[in-house]
């Protein structure tokens, strides 16, 4: 187990690495600069604020600079909002993202493994083939067209939700219900999958054949081991909705991080996206490590690669 | 490759048919394959509705009484739909009928060659990978292992935005984040083929490497091959559409379905159907895909009904 | 109990719950009793909060360095400056000066502050907090982007480009606690009006020099304006509170001000439509929906002190031959772009500086003339358009400019037979090709910053930062100079008048339209006008609850009386 960590470790590194390098080199050799404006600043300022930033450095001397201040954590002011250190933007935008993320995989479950246990339980009958075809239409219906119709029928028509933000118990619901809609029918699919594949076993025959009401037989004894699939599924799961939120922050306008990470690189605001973007990198593989040691708890027949 | 992935295994375990070495397998396989997939009346549905859509896309300059998507009417501006026009206008008065027909064309363009390019990356690949085995195989596998936690979508926007929006940019980026999956599920398949006998008699007869891997055994990996590639598909298109509706994917004057929504979805409060056309078009055209790729897929290996993620 | 039960409960649990969430009343109001058309939901907020869209999110609140409506607009609220623009007509008023007078040679303002007044730490302000503040602006160091604003003051200019490096000798100084006088280099009429743009916000010494950067944080920041700060969250919005502090606290009716900052101009009006906002201000509406709202009467429009225009690289052949330009300029169909492309939603307009100063006459606009336009083409060489190389329209990538680039293409293709091409970049590259003149025409447009045509002709001096254009003219250097120095405000005028004249003959922009502005405002809002400046202090504002029993023009004039007649000096509270 520990060479497995610190191998996984190990590899992370250098890909925080290569992303890092990656993403400094492509913001500084794009053009257009953080300070340009339709709107001429004095020279002196320029060249005050170039300096303030370290711009006026050589290229190789920032690059160490920002090598030597990431591996502190410390990305510096953003510069667009530059009373802001980067860190604290993350952090401030981070709780907001992880609640949206959280709710909706939240919903998803919730709703999602039902489902499938029901449809697996009347496989090939008509509820099954329902739940499958609502299910395939949850995934094959894209969030940036669900979003605006949600805000069409519920915001706008009838004044039930705000069409945006996120700011009281109302303006949590649309973004939510957009982001789950296709992880739930993700679920579904998952958990009819293990649940078939666990209700063909013996032991579950064994159980019937007991006398154990199908209640009992469904969510005592096969849904443990055929919610499986979904539990494998958390780690990619939350990778996507991290992605997935970008699109529903930016469509009802949630003070998230994917917000940040759009309108930095339309800003050419250097620290804030170099920030994201290596805290992104950073939080998606500690979550699939987090995913695969747990998934070894769950099943012992794995091993670890 | 993450442990868990490992577990579930690949879509399609090797089929405990005995090889045979002159390669009438696959016709049966095929033959038995259709009629099974004949069966699924969804995928057959959805084969219907996806070749009267690629028929349309492709024929659409010459179909009759189709309006030219880019013809502006600044007087008539944004209308409801009318039996003029039955998806109604634009803000420029541009028919959205013939928008949304056009920009499928885009859409499936882009979702077939960038799937095509990621069809040719990863099939190599993974078909290289597997047949070298060793010391090539691992190093191989540790490359797609790291690429893989590359969060690719962020250097995809970011590269977007700071340089080209070329359209031939996006078709190199969105087929350069698919292919790893594909290598790996050939490479398992190709493990799996490797020793049997019909490659074990090509060698003996001296067939190259190059000839073995392409000439006999990619061939025998294509029901996987092809059952992903359905689904590769949608999730391309899903993806321009989303860069598109960023504002980074196809440019105008070309118009994508993405764009079309997103366009749409800025004028919601006026103008609704604008979001509804084309958002029905693509997730239909997507819904499609999905039921073809997992009626495939059910046709293809029907004991396997384990759905992966 | 059986799965298929469950899931039904479920689904009626979740159904319910669902609905509970949906607020208690929403009164829908879609035709009031007068027969107008609202857009959108109209129940006004049940405590007198005062909700809007502020735009993106403010690069930073600290006066001396910000730029941008949405930060002067936090800012205007948290500060107050010497004067107070009126809600309605913009003439300065008393504000933390009660009086001001001026020298007779135009030169001196001397004004007496207010007794009284603090800063929301409790700390006086004085006129040395003033006198720190704009020194502040003209520091280099400070990198302040709007310190031109007080190059009119003397010295000013020199100081802040570090020539000079006294700054005992700039024309500022502070004789009292509570007086405060400026010298300015020259007579300047527009002084006063200079001093409503945010830069000249005083700002508390003893905070910044505490804390620095950080002294806008909210644990730290101090304001002596109608408002203070209670909340701020990035990307989010501001909540402001009533400043019991404030001078005139008593008729500030407004108990909460909160300003969400959302830059998608369609997630803004569907705030609005809501009911989310109380008020959409100007230039938050998508261009599409303009034609569509006239029939609202909550849609408000206005002239604006802005312009479009596109801007030559007069470096560049063959636009460095004036014939060339003329040509290109007679060939614009003006009225045809507005009416048709811009769906009357903006002026056409033929000259440089917009309408709405009082006494200033424009000289004669550029108007359509293909014939003439053709004979300018063949005087510079290329009769026919024969010959003429290809050049492109740079503008950045939005819609809008797209279709006017497309129609003035296809514009000087029929009258004038030549081909242009056009290239939109993304905004950064944009910028960077146009202060660079690495383009040969660029869509641009300029705002005024203050009520008076210099603002729209002293960018086009020699080596002028904003010039972009590669045009000099000493002619046109010395008009304008003679303008500055000149007292009597006729003749003032007509100089800055055959500057413009200069311009426009000259052909170094092509004018397309005016600017208006569109604003959206809930009929229970009272005390938010339209002005040309597009400035409106939230002092004034406050929410009439019972707006439908007091039926007064909300929207076209803002002359209404009715409006003020409000509650009495008490306020709402």
């Amino acid at each position: 187990m520990t060479t497995f960590l610190i191998r996984r470790l190990l590899l992370i590194i250098p890909t925080l690495w290569v992303i890092g390098t990656l993403t400094f080199f492509m913001m500084r050799f794009a053009p257009g600069g953080p300070f340009l404006a339709e709107r001429d600043i004095p020279a002196a300022a320029k060249e005050q604020l170039e300096r303030q930033y370290g711009l006026d450095r050589p290229l190789h001397e920032q690059y160490l600079k920002f090598l030597a201040n990431s591996v502190r954590l410390d990305f510096g002011p953003s510069y667009k909002y530059p009373a802001r250190q980067v860190t604290e933007i993350i952090f401030e935008a981070l709780p907001v993202s992880l609640e949206l993320g959280a709710w909706a995989l939240l919903l998803a479950v919730l709703i999602g493994v039902p489902i499938g246990v029901i449809a697996a339980v009347r496989q090939n009958t008509g509820a099954d083939f329902a739940a499958m075809a609502a299910a395939l239409a949850g995934v094959s219906v894209p969030n940036f067209v669900l979003g605006p119709i949600l805000v069409l029928g519920l915001s706008l028509s009838l004044f039930v939700f705000p069409p945006a933000l996120w700011s009281g118990p109302q303006s949590r619901v649309l973004p939510v219900l957009t982001l789950s809609t296709a992880y739930i029918a993700y679920i579904a699919r998952l958990t009819r999958g293990g649940m078939l594949e666990v209700l063909r076993q013996d032991y579950i025959r064994t159980a019937r054949a007991k006398g154990l009401s199908e209640f009992t037989v469904v969510a005592k004894h096969a849904l443990k081991l055929g919610i499986l699939p979904v539990v494998s599924y958390r780690g990619p799961a939350a990778a996507r909705v991290v992605m997935g939120s970008i699109v529903v922050e930016s469509i009802f306008a949630v003070p998230g991080l994917g917000q940040h990470l759009v309108r930095g690189a339309f800003n050419r605001d250097y620290t804030l996206v170099l920030g994201v973007v290596l805290f992104y990198a950073l939080f998606l593989m500690l979550l699939n490590l987090l995913v695969d040691i747990s998934y070894t708890r769950l099943d012992p027949r794995v091993e670890l690669a | 490759m993450s442990a868990a992935g490992a577990a579930l295994g690949p879509a399609f375990a090797p089929e405990a048919e005995p090889a045979e070495a002159t390669g009438s397998r696959p016709e049966s396989l095929w033959a038995d394959a259709w009629k099974r997939l004949r069966r699924n009346r969804a995928a057959v549905a959805s084969m219907v509705f996806l070749t009267a859509l690629g028929l349309l896309s492709l024929l659409a300059p010459w179909v009759p009484g189709l309006a030219d998507p880019t013809l502006q009417d600044l007087r008539l501006g944004a209308t409801a739909p009318t039996a003029a026009h039955w998806f109604g206008t634009d803000e420029l008065g541009r028919d959205t009928l013939a928008r949304v027909i056009y920009g499928g064309r885009i859409s499936l363009m882009v979702g077939l060659v960038a799937t095509l390019v990621s069809l040719i990356i990863g099939v190599s690949w993974g078909a290289i990978a597997g047949y070298r085995g060793g010391k090539i195989d691992e190093l191989m596998m540790r490359i797609v292992d790291v690429l893989y936690s590359l969060p690719y979508i962020f250097l995809v926007i970011l590269l977007l935005v700071f340089f080209s929006r070329s359209i031939l940019m996006l078709f190199v980026a969105l087929g350069l984040v698919q292919w790893l999956t594909m290598a790996r599920i050939v490479r398992g398949q190709v493990l799996s083929l490797k020793h049997q006998t019909f490659v074990e008699s090509a060698r003996a007869l001296g067939a190259s490497d190059a000839a073995i891997i392409f000439r006999h055994i990619v061939p025998n990996t294509l029901g996987p091959v092809i059952v992903f590639t359905t689904l590769t598909v949608p999730a391309v298109i899903l993806q321009e559409a989303f860069l598109s509706f960023l504002g980074l994917g196809v440019q105008p004057p070309d118009a994508s379905w993405g764009t079309l929504v997103s366009d749409g979805a800025r004028m919601l409060a006026l103008f609704p159907w604008l979001v509804i056309f084309p958002g029905v078009a693509l997730s239909a055209t997507l819904l499609c895909f999905n039921f073809l790729g997992d009626g495939l897929r059910d046709a293809l290996d029907p004991h396997d009904r384990r759905d992966v993620a | 109990m059986r799965p298929v039960t469950l899931l039904r409960l479920l689904a009626a649990a979740a159904a319910l719950a669902l609905l509970s969430c949906a607020p208690a009343q929403r009164a829908d109001v879609q035709t009031a009793s007068s027969g107008k058309r609202w857009f959108g939901d109209l129940s006004p907020p049940a405590e007198n909060v005062f909700t809007y869209a502020n735009g993106a999110e403010p690069e930073r609140i600290d006066p001396g360095l910000m730029s941008g409506q949405p930060d002067g607009r936090i800012a205007r609220a948290l500060f107050e400056r010497l004067t107070s623009p009126d809600a309605k007509t913009l003439e300065p008023r008393p504000g933390q000066a009660y009086r001001w007078d001026l020298s007779p040679d135009g030169l001196t303002y001397t004004f007496h502050l207010r007794p009284g007044i603090v800063w929301s730490d409790g700390r006086p302000v004085t006129a040395h907090d003033f006198l720190w503040s704009w020194m502040r602006v003209l520091e280099p160091v400070t990198a302040s982007r709007y310190a031109t604003f007080l190059y009119p003051v003397a010295n000013a200019e020199a100081y802040n480009k570090g020539e000079l490096k006294d700054p005992a000798k700039v024309g500022l100084a502070a004789p009292d606690d509570s007086t405060f006088v400026v010298r300015l280099g020259q007579p300047t009429s527009y002084f006063l009006t200079l001093t409503y743009f945010y830069t000249c916000l005083p700002v508390p010494r003893q905070v910044i020099e505490k804390h620095g950067a950080r002294w806008t944080r909210i644990e730290n920041i101090a304001g002596n304006g109608p408002f203070r700060l209670s909340y701020w969250r990035q990307n989010d919005r501001f909540e402001m509170v009533r400043n019991p502090t404030y001078w005139d606290v008593a008729n500030v009716k407004l108990d909460r001000v909160v300003a969400y900052s959302v830059d998608d101009l369609n997630t803004c009006t569907n705030l609005y439509k809501a009911g989310v906002t109380d008020w959409n201000p100007s230039g938050y509406l998508p261009a599409q929906y303009i034609p569509y709202m006239r029939d609202y009467a909550d849609y408000r429009t206005g002239r604006y002190q802005a312009t479009y225009f596109y801007s030559i690289n007069v470096t560049r052949p063959p636009l460095d031959n004036v014939w060339v330009r003329r040509a290109l300029n007679l060939a614009v169909d003006r009225e045809t772009i507005s009416r048709d492309l811009l769906k009357g939603s903006r002026d056409p307009w033929g000259n440089l500086s917009p309408s709405g100063y009082p006494g200033y006459q424009h000289p004669p606009g550029i108007t359509y003339d293909p014939e003439k336009a053709r004979e300018c083409l063949a005087k510079a060489g290329y009769p026919g358009g024969k010959g003429f190389p290809k050049i492109s329209i740079l503008f950045n990538t939005s819609e809008d400019h797209r279709r006017i680039a497309e129609a003035i293409q296809a514009m000087w293709r029929r009258d004038l037979g030549i081909d242009i091409e056009l290239s939109n970049q993304e905004w950064g590259s944009y910028l960077q090709a146009t202060t660079s003149l690495q383009y040969d025409i660029a869509r641009r447009s300029w705002i005024g910053d203050y009520l008076d045509p210099n603002t729209f002709l002293e960018m086009w001096r020699t080596g002028d930062g904003n010039n972009r254009t590669g045009w000099s003219s000493p002619q046109y250097d010395a008009l304008l100079r003679r303008a500055a120095a000149e007292l009597d405000p006729t003749k003032r005028f007509a100089l800055l008048a055959e500057a413009e004249a200069l311009v426009l003959d000259q052909g170094i922009v092509i004018p397309i339209y005016h600017y208006s502005t569109v604003e959206l405002l809930k009929p229970y809002v009272k005390g938010l006008y339209q002005t040309a400046l597009d400035v409106h202090p939230l002092q004034h504002v406050w929410i009439d609850r019972e707006w439908q029993t007091r039926p007064g023009p909300v929207a076209a004039d803002p002359r209404a009386a009715t409006d003020q007649a409000g509650p009495g000096s008490d306020g709402t509270r």
